[in-house]
């Protein structure tokens, strides 16, 4: 798989039905429980120009992550959700890195230099962000098998420590 | 042999030295101000005051059209950087800050008035999403840890100004309020060629 086909990192090996809502995981700083609304549809093409639909990612945890260029917090974040995404490739947690409401050349000349291995869906317009309804950029989700928002970070997080892949890795075993 | 001939070059020092002047002085206009900053209660606050080059070169770098950066660089744009270090809810209300001048108090440029304005001028919709993305949001519960950043943007004066930010605290708003205060601040300015 060449490395920016690693956007949707589908490290999808589904092992059935069996995932009690993780409420009472002990959660990392700046993660918090939401209530399980369901998750705004999120439907768009990647930089590749390959279309992706989350209402096809039933069944298994996604991280959605929204981001853009011009956001310190969001280019500081970048290098450690790569890291993160290594560490996670196959496990059973897809990512999602949705960009807001900038260009393909903007987002190319960015990752080129931050975050090679990352091919983000393009908001081209910001308005399925806007339905999402970020607390800020970045902002972070983790959406259920079911299909429900379960949690959310508050801004830019280190992904690639212990307590956010300890997280991560329950999730997947939840 | 030919000897080189440097005259050329020796009449061009003064226009080189004037450039290096220019590009010197250049780099003085960009500093912005000082960035006061205070803490207080569990939040830590900090503003600064961007020049209209510097939003400028900001908002053009993303594509924004000639027409939007016009009204964008009659306007004084404060930066504010807020983080919840406390272990309270801390609710971020725009409402409750307040621009005095001695004159009286500046109303900021909302989200509604930008709105127009983009209207009017038929700002792409990427554009006006990025452009929401970097304001301050007009209300907003930080939970401890979190942080927040954003403009806010009021029409330029060359009046001082004291901003005067009351924040309640609380998840129910019932915890007390922190109060912070900012003296003496200025709109930023891009100072003029030499």
């Amino acid at each position: 798989m060449k490395p920016r086909r690693l956007l949707l990192l589908y490290c999808l090996v589904l092992n059935g039905p069996a995932w009690p809502v993780a409420d009472t995981l002990p959660l990392p700083p700046g993660v918090m429980a939401v209530d399980g609304t369901p998750a705004p549809p999120l439907r768009l093409d990647s930089l590749d120009g390959e279309p992706y639909d989350l209402a096809g990612a039933r069944g298994h945890w996604v991280f959605i992550h929204f981001w853009a260029t011009w956001c310190g917090p969001c280019k500081r974040e970048m290098p450690s959700l790569q890291r993160m995404l290594k560490q996670l490739q196959t496990r059973q947690i897809e990512f999602v890195m949705v960009n807001t409401a900038e260009s393909e050349d903007e987002v190319f000349t960015f990752l080129a230099t931050v975050a090679p291995d990352v091919t983000p869906l393009m908001d081209t317009r910001g308005l399925v962000t806007e339905q999402w309804q970020p607390r800020g950029l970045p902002a972070s989700f983790l959406v259920d098998p079911q299909g429900r928002i379960r949690y959310q970070a508050l801004g830019g997080r280190e992904w690639d420590t212990a307590p956010y892949l300890d997280f991560l890795h329950r999730l997947e075993a939840d | 042999m030919r000897i080189p001939d440097r005259t050329p070059r020796l009449h061009r020092l003064p226009l080189l030295l004037a450039g290096l002047l220019w590009a010197l002085s250049a780099l003085v206009r960009a500093e912005t101000p000082p960035t006061p900053s205070v803490e207080n209660d569990g939040l830590y606050m900090f503003v600064r005051l961007n020049t209209p080059d510097q939003m400028a070169a900001f908002y053009e770098a993303r594509g924004f059209p000639d027409n939007a950066i016009e009204r964008l660089r009659r306007t004084c744009f404060v930066m504010a950087h807020i983080e919840n270090r406390g272990d309270e809810v801390i609710w971020l209300e725009l409402k409750n800050w307040h621009f005095l001048t001695r004159q009286g108090e500046v109303q900021r440029l909302n989200r509604n008035d930008w709105e127009r304005l983009w209207d009017e001028i038929g700002l792409p919709q990427a554009s006006r999403s990025t452009f929401g993305w970097t304001q301050l949001p007009g209300e907003r519960d930080l939970q401890p840890g979190e942080p927040v950043g954003g403009n806010v943007i009021l029409p330029a004066t060359d009046d001082p100004f004291t901003l005067q930010a009351d924040f309640l605290a609380g998840k129910d708003r019932r915890a007390g309020m922190i109060s912070v205060r900012f003296e003496n601040l200025r709109c930023a300015k891009d100072q003029a060629a030499p």
